[in-house]
């Protein structure tokens, strides 16, 4: 079953609120008025209470009776029964008394055959334990009509307001909302080819400016990887092309005509070169899309940063030494993270920054144990990567030397992307910056994920 | 020594049965997986390479049926998809060891080796040797013909490796990984350096070159005859 649109969740809120606050003052409103009129029935009851008591005083005489009549005559609607202290009926001043009354002292309201009395019981002498009862009747009818038309008023008041409300709401919601359906349309209308649609952000109620800040955040994202994207689809028919290339003409050319064994080898050997060029661009392809698809989990153990540096400093050393190049490492760290992984990323780094570095520079591994997290920082002495630059050496393929050596050990220009990809399974960041003279990679790992 | 290959596509299966045999192992092929499952429970083999696409069984299937079989033959699994469960699944399954295609022959050839070499216990050796070149392991000493070299610890470990499995063409991922504890694959350059480095104490001087390089498959170290 869908859900309610929003509108009309407000719409039905709205209604429903009106409805309560009504309700309860229509209720409040008719309980105050009813009591009002019990009020007034009860100093009307009490003062005939006493004209009643006055007149039968003196029950002896034959008058008595007339001052009685005088006494309730001017009220039509009131009526006297007097009854025994035995119970049985002495008097009703009115033929169509109800049988039954109740027999309680004090004021209490019965309805009988249509009619509703205010029922008012006492003691004809006050201070006699067997005095006759007094019983006044008064018809008020009259009172509880307008009453029950007041609750009517009210149910009806209830209703239409809570309709009422509930058009108003709606239509006060639809245009609430509108700058919602605008953020709706523009949604709708994004597609692979035009992801630089954005929200106007100015214009958006307050509470609505951050979503559509976010919206447009996540368009740019969006548009970004999406460049990033079509542009390493082409790379990699670009980046193949070559050595496919190459296979195909040095292999046609060697089975052309009848060759010496020797040249067969070669031409093997050559074609493995690229072959081996091309596996591990299929398997750096591989690790970066598992990477896209959130697939590198890096395990957590307890790792001594100092001492992987160290490792790695090791295993690089042979070449360093060759190109005459000083490699170091200050600080110490402990992380928790994937031992191969993050290995992997130094080393991306370390064989980068000796590729740029020149002889008798220097490369350097800084380690900063800081509460929150750790940084790492890789830098190299050299000309440095001018600025405009630096922001694009992430990118895959890319290469600040755009010219392409021939030969296997040429990389295809995966190291830092991946690298990346790695620091980012780990939720941290990398950058570069370069200026006076040294290069500096900084990566920044958290310390919980 | 009898290892059974099940590889569904013909190119590779032959492939991989032809660089064996010619390695000196006794290789069987079979392109499905009910046959190779049979073949596997026979307890004949002393290593089943397995791939995990198969048609009828896939490679999980006949690893799970080996192990509950009882039998404890080692398995080297081979697979298109790198997916972290795939190899998860297949180490738990009990696979010894795990390959994503494309890999390099000379990778496979020396993983076979190793886990061939897994089961049986090598003696206690105090040295090794090769012609005049000799390791020795206690004292941590190289001499070679008489004539005493000395090594960085890496360089030793090297060297070491080298004798250990010598003749064999070691791929220059095994050594990073074996000497240096660099399991990823690293295009950089490092492995040659090292090469080249312990070649000049071990080989320049002498006439007979022992460390050979096997063009695009890696490194032996082997006599060979001038």
């Amino acid at each position: 079953m869908p859900r309610l649109s929003l509108s009309s969740r407000l719409a039905l809120l709205f209604a429903a609120c009106t409805a309560v606050v009504s309700l309860f003052a229509g209720v409040l409103f008719s309980r105050a008025s009813e009591a009002h009129f019990v009020e007034l029935d009860q100093q009307l009851l009490d003062s005939k209470l006493i004209g009643v008591r006055r007149a039968l005083h003196d029950i002896q005489s034959r008058d008595s009776e007339v001052k009685l009549a005088d006494e309730l005559s001017p009220q039509a609607d009131l009526s006297l029964r007097i009854t025994g202290s035995d119970g049985r009926r002495w008097y009703d001043s009115s033929a169509s008394l109800p049988d039954l009354l109740p027999q309680k002292p004090g004021l209490s309201t019965i309805n009988d055959h249509g009619t509703d009395y205010r029922v008012l019981n006492a003691p004809l002498f006050d201070d006699k334990p067997d005095s006759p009862q007094l019983t006044l009747l008064l018809d008020i009818t009259h009172h509880q009509h307008f009453l029950q038309r007041m609750q009517h008023l009210i149910w009806m008041t209830v209703g239409l307001s809570a309709l009422a409300t509930a058009l108003l709401g709606a239509w006060a919601a639809r245009s609430g909302l509108r700058p919602l359906r605008r953020m709706s349309t523009i949604a709708s209308g994004v597609s692979a080819h035009s992801l630089n649609a954005r929200l106007p952000e100015e214009s958006m109620p307050s509470e609505l400016a951050e979503m559509a800040h976010s919206f447009n955040e996540m368009l740019g994202r969006l548009d970004d990887a999406f460049q990033r994207l079509s542009a390493f689809s082409a790379d990699i028919a670009h980046e193949l092309r070559t050595p496919l290339s190459n296979l195909l003409t040095h292999t046609q050319v060697t089975l052309t005509r009848p060759r010496p064994i020797e040249d067969y080898r070669e031409a093997l050997h050559s074609n493995l070169e690229e072959l081996q060029w091309m596996a591990q661009l299929v398997n750096d392809m591989l690790y970066l899309a598992k990477a896209d698809h959130g697939l590198l989990m890096p395990k957590r153990e307890a790792l001594d940063l100092a001492a992987e540096a160290d490792v790695l400093l090791e295993f690089f050393a042979p070449l360093a030494e060759d190109v005459r190049v000083t490699l170091s490492r200050v600080g110490s760290g402990h992380l928790e993270g994937d031992r191969s992984m993050l290995r992997r990323a130094l080393s991306n780094l370390l064989d980068n920054a000796l590729r740029f570095t020149p002889a008798d520079g220097e490369v350097r591994v800084k380690i900063i144990d800081q509460p929150k997290g750790l940084s790492l920082t890789v830098e190299n002495s050299g000309d440095g990567i001018s600025k405009e630059l630096l922001p694009r050496l992430f990118d895959r393929f890319y290469r600040v030397d755009p010219a392409r050596h021939e030969g296997s050990s040429e990389h295809a220009g995966l190291g830092l992307a991946i690298t990346q990809s790695i620091v980012r399974a780990h939720g941290g960041t990398i950058h570069c910056e370069s200026e006076n003279g040294w290069t500096r990679f900084v990566i920044e790992l958290p310390k919980e994920v | 020594m009898k290892l059974l290959i099940v590889e569904d596509q013909p190119k590779t299966g032959q492939y991989l049965r032809q660089g064996l045999s010619e390695a000196g192992f006794n290789t069987e092929l079979v392109a499905d997986g009910s046959t190779g499952q049979q073949l596997a429970l026979s307890g004949d083999y002393a290593l089943l390479i397995l791939d995990v696409m198969l048609p009828g069984r896939d490679g999980w299937q006949i690893l799970q049926a080996v192990r509950s079989a009882g039998l404890d033959t080692p398995v080297l699994f081979l697979t298109a998809r790198d997916a972290v469960e795939d190899r998860v699944h297949g180490l738990e399954l009990g696979a010894d060891d795990y390959l994503v295609k494309p890999f390099a022959f000379s990778e496979l050839l020396a993983r076979v080796r190793s886990l061939l070499r897994r089961g049986s216990a090598t003696p206690q050796e105090t040295s090794l040797q090769l012609a005049d070149l000799r390791l020795d392991l206690i004292r941590r000493r190289v001499e070679r013909g008489g004539q005493r070299i000395d090594l960085t610890a890496k360089e030793f470990a090297l060297l070491e490796m080298l004798l250990r499995r010598q003749g064999e063409v070691l791929p220059k991922s095994l050594i990073a990984s074996q000497v240096w504890d660099m399991n990823f694959d690293s295009d950089t350059n490092v492995i040659e350096v090292a090469i080249r480095r312990l070649r000049l104490k071990i080989d320049d001087e002498f006439p007979n070159k022992l460390i050979h390089t096997v063009r695009g498959m890696g490194y032996v170290l082997e006599e060979r005859p001038a």
